[in-house]
């Protein structure tokens, strides 16, 4: 039987292949290297089934493929460390493969659709930065070491930029790459500073085994082992905090959380497949996704968790009031990822880390089905996102539009779609480990408050998309669309619908049936995975317990449904009030100066650019030290040796005199320190 | 004349240059210790018949009372030293003038004759 | 015979020496005229000469003698040259003042 972990590199080295034949010689392919991704996305697609399979088949996998510095251990600084590329297959990873490789394969077909149909130029580029992207996500997945993890996270940083600045002829996308590209660049910087420092404590950065710096950490706090170094009178447990905040920095740019969720409602200059891919479901994925493999760690040290949990709330609400207010479409789709991610940052700050992972596997396809479907609805409208000028285009894009639809209602949270059952039991764990927490219990109630919110923008975008009357000519006369864009649509609204059942909590703590929370189980290690990374192990060490509501556990569950369900179902029926007319009215202009806070975002992005012009004073003051005493002193020590030759220059006059009264005087002198020295005379 | 010329320059550092001189080889002029007796050449040999034995060679067959070495060598050679000196000074001397080589001594002889010298 | 003695002690010859080449010296060093300039050197070549002939009254040698005779031979081969210098130098610059030519400064 041969050993599917033996392909684990092909997953992620197909799509860099079909990035190398799109970049060398994409212009000569028919279709600028698209079949070339889409069979390399396909292919690691269904390897990644496989591997998920022989996961499932009491096997796990992780194993270090390559040694690329100081193999055997080199003792650089306080222990001796190897710095090595491995692949760590756990279920957690599995599932992520599976997830990445879909929506990639549907987001290649896709982009025949909106990038070749449409007459877009530069295509082998577009299909090369795809391929590039992909590979480097795939290397972050399977990545079994923090150094290597790190590695893809700037190869993935890199691809954003470069296919957010495809358009880079027009003056918005390359500001908005550079933006992008910066502004996670700086959370990336703590990120680096993070993974030298869980070098230099455990001298070893792996993931998973029984060197690994998690289960270094978990030993060393509970007195059976200790770390190889902590800075000086620093104590243990502060200074893991210290290690998983660091951490966390590049954690918060990556998955566009406050204060570092600024880039990516930029980032919708991209072309709307990339922001499907990229700013949806996978690039920011992977912020929560270091979170989840490292919780091991994270699960150690209380005030991480606390912080991750209040962040994660913070931004759900905070980027859902910004998402109200918007215009266009893209924007509206921004605003509520960085708003679903911080519910996944609250979940995983509550302990609740198979809510977590369930809500990244169904975010991940109803915000790529959403986005998906809105450039269906942006290739329909010639290009023109503005949802004031569109309407009434559900009775002509209805596979659009009932697609759409679908991802909607899992993103509002409406029973029975997919975002119900993950983000009921996000809110389910919140409450639980909240009630004994009262940091906690804020985050609970800032999500929770989230809710009716999210579920009043989705649908004020769905109405003022689909329903009601055109409101110009392009939305009377759309262009059709391809089967090439209602392929991936329906498979990703089937998705959206049937995801939420792979984990019904909520319907067997109620009914007491057994095995059906599926994703529990899985990422339980149950049919196999690696001691130390289940989720009972990470329950073990999470510092939090449970508090239950009146009813106990069944009455938890059934309350805290009721509620964010009736909520959910609160803000659909304003919006339908407000909206669901042949001809509505920009309501939120009722909101006077609060919607203009709103719509410039909290002024957040002026707030950045005046510390930029700070940090430019500041940095004003180092050059001006630089130039002046550094260069300074350089340039004293070249003025000196100038001066003094011009002045001993002046010896040489052209009068022969002189030069014999030197000599005279070099004579005496010679004279004088032989007589002395030699001795005898003097 | 040369002794304003001299005084309008700064004399003073030659001037110090010259004293320390002095003083140094003077001191050690001075302080030297010397095995010599008193010593002289014998009263009745003649100095100069004795210096041309000693130019010729001839001082190894003890013609004269007062010893040498043979500086045979070094006459011949300071003879042909001379020469060249001699017939380097006259080339300094010859001057170009209007075209043509005029030499010291042809100015001097001729009669003056026409420019451009003897060729014309 | 008996030896002429001498009853000056050696380090009078050398003083005198010493002496006459310092002020030849001297001459060499402030000296603007170009002859002049050459009289100052064969001072201190005579310097020289007084040393040698010192030395061979005290060695009992004539090498000493005839070594000055060849220096005062080679001084006026090398006076001859150097008039013939003094010319060239006249006839470019037009002065036999040493200080004004200084082509070859900095």
């Amino acid at each position: 039987m041969v050993n599917a972990f033996a392909y684990v590199p092909a997953i992620v080295l197909l799509p860099f292949f079909s990035f190398l034949v799109a970049l060398g010689a994409g212009r000569y392919l028919p279709k600028g290297g698209a079949f070339g991704g889409i069979a390399a996305t396909a292919g690691s697609f269904l390897l990644s089934i496989w591997v998920a399979a022989a996961v499932a088949g009491e096997r796990a996998y992780n194993e270090t493929l390559y040694y690329w510095a100081s193999e055997g251990g080199a003792g650089i600084g306080p222990t001796d460390i190897e710095l090595s590329f491995g692949v760590l297959i756990d279920p957690l990873s599995s599932l992520m493969l599976v997830i990445v490789t879909l929506v990639a394969l549907l987001v290649h077909v896709f982009s025949l659709g909106y990038m070749n149909d449409e007459g877009e130029t530069g295509l082998p580029r577009y299909y090369a930065g795809l391929g590039l992207f992909t590979a480097s996500m795939l290397g972050f997945v399977v990545a079994d070491n923090l150094l290597m993890a790190f590695m893809f996270f700037e190869l993935v940083g890199l691809c954003s930029y470069l296919l957010i600045g495809f358009h880079f002829r027009e003056p918005g996308p390359p500001s908005a790459a550079k933006k992008a590209f910066l502004v996670t660049r700086f959370g990336d910087y703590f990120f680096l500073v993070g993974v030298v420092a869980v070098f230099a404590t455990f001298g070893t950065a792996q993931f998973a085994g029984s060197e690994s710096f998690p289960a270094l950490a978990d030993a060393a706090l509970n007195g059976s082992g200790s770390v190889a170094w902590t800075p000086g009178g620093v104590e243990l447990q502060t200074w893991l905090t210290v290690v998983g905040l660091l951490v966390l920095g590049g954690v918060v740019g990556k998955s566009a959380q406050f204060p570092l969720h600024t880039w990516l409602p930029d980032a919708m200059e991209g072309p709307t497949p990339v922001s499907a891919l990229i700013h949806a479901a996978t690039m920011v994925a992977a912020g929560v996704y270091l979170v989840a493999r490292m919780y091991g760690f994270y699960a150690l040290t209380p005030t991480t968790l606390a912080v991750i949990a209040f962040i994660g709330g913070f931004t759900a609400l905070f980027a859902a009031t910004m998402g109200v207010v918007k215009d266009e479409l893209k924007q509206v789709l921004a605003y509520s990822t960085i708003s679903q991610y911080g519910y996944m940052m609250l979940a995983l700050g509550s302990g609740g880390y198979v809510a977590a992972v369930f809500h990244l596997t169904t975010h991940a396809f109803f915000k790529a089905l959403l986005f998906l479907g809105a450039g269906a609805v942006i290739i329909a409208m010639h290009h023109n996102e503005n949802m004031w000028d569109m309407g009434g285009l559900k009775s002509k894009m209805p596979v659009t539009y009932y697609t759409f639809l679908a991802g909607s209602l899992a993103l509002a949270g409406i029973f029975p779609f997919a975002g119900f059952w993950s983000k009921d039991e996000i809110l389910y764990e919140a409450l639980v480990h909240g009630l004994n927490d009262p940091l906690l219990l804020g985050g609970y109630v800032m999500g929770l408050l989230a809710v009716p919110v999210t579920a009043f923008y989705t649908f004020r975008m769905v109405f003022l998309t689909f329903h009601g009357e055109p409101r110009s000519e392009t939305a009377r006369d759309p262009e059709p669309v391809r089967w090439n864009v209602k392929g991936p649509l329906t498979v990703l609204g089937a998705l959206a619908v049937v995801t939420g059942f792979i984990n019904m909590v909520p319907v067997q703590k109620v009914l007491g049936l057994e095995g059906i929370d599926l994703l529990h189980l899985w990422l339980d290690n149950h049919w196999g995975g690696i001691e130390g990374l289940s989720s009972h192990h990470y329950a073990d060490l999470v510092p939090y317990s449970s508090g239950y509501l009146v009813g106990g556990e069944v009455g938890t569950v059934l309350v805290g449904a009721a509620v964010s369900l009736g909520l959910a179902l609160a803000g659909l029926l304003v919006a339908w009030r407000l909206y669901n007319v042949p001809s509505p009215t920009e309501h939120t202009a009722k909101l006077g100066g609060i919607k203009d806070v709103l719509y410039n975002n909290y002024y957040l992005d002026e707030l950045q650019v005046w510390l930029a012009y700070r940090t430019e004073d500041v940095a004003g003051g180092a050059n001006t030290f630089d130039q002046g005493i550094i260069d300074g002193v350089v340039n004293g020590v070249s003025s000196v040796s100038l001066f003094g030759g011009s002045r001993v220059r002046r010896l040489q006059s052209g009068v022969v005199s002189q030069y014999a009264t030197l000599l005279t005087l070099g004579l005496v002198a010679l004279i004088l320190v032989l007589g002395l020295t030699e001795g005898g005379f003097l | 004349m040369s002794n304003d010329d001299s005084r309008s320059r700064g004399r003073l550092v030659p001037a110090v240059a010259v004293g320390l001189l002095f003083a140094v080889m003077a001191f050690t002029a001075l302080s030297a210790e010397f095995g010599f007796e008193a010593v002289g050449f014998p009263a009745d040999a003649s100095i100069v018949h004795n210096i041309g034995y000693a130019l010729f060679n001839l001082a190894e067959y003890e013609l004269g009372a007062v010893p040498s070495e043979g500086f045979l060598a070094a006459f011949l050679i300071a003879a042909v030293a001379l020469d060249v000196a001699v017939d380097g000074a006259v080339y300094l001397a010859k001057r170009e003038e209007g075209g043509s080589i005029v030499a010291a001594v042809g100015e001097a002889l001729t009669d003056g004759g026409r420019e451009g010298g003897e060729r014309q | 015979m008996t030896a002429v003695a001498s009853s000056i002690p050696p380090e009078w010859y050398l003083l005198l020496a010493v002496a006459v080449f310092c002020i030849g010296l001297f001459g060499v060093l402030t000296r603007n005229d170009a002859l002049y300039f050459l009289m100052s050197v064969e001072l201190m070549m005579n310097a020289a000469n007084i040393n040698f002939v010192a030395f061979a009254l005290f060695y009992q040698d004539l090498t000493g003698q005839v070594f000055a005779l060849f220096v005062i031979a080679l001084a006026a081969a090398e006076v001859a040259i150097g008039i013939g210098i003094i010319l060239v130098l006249y006839r470019n610059f037009g002065v036999t003042d040493v200080t004004v030519p200084t082509e070859m400064r900095w």
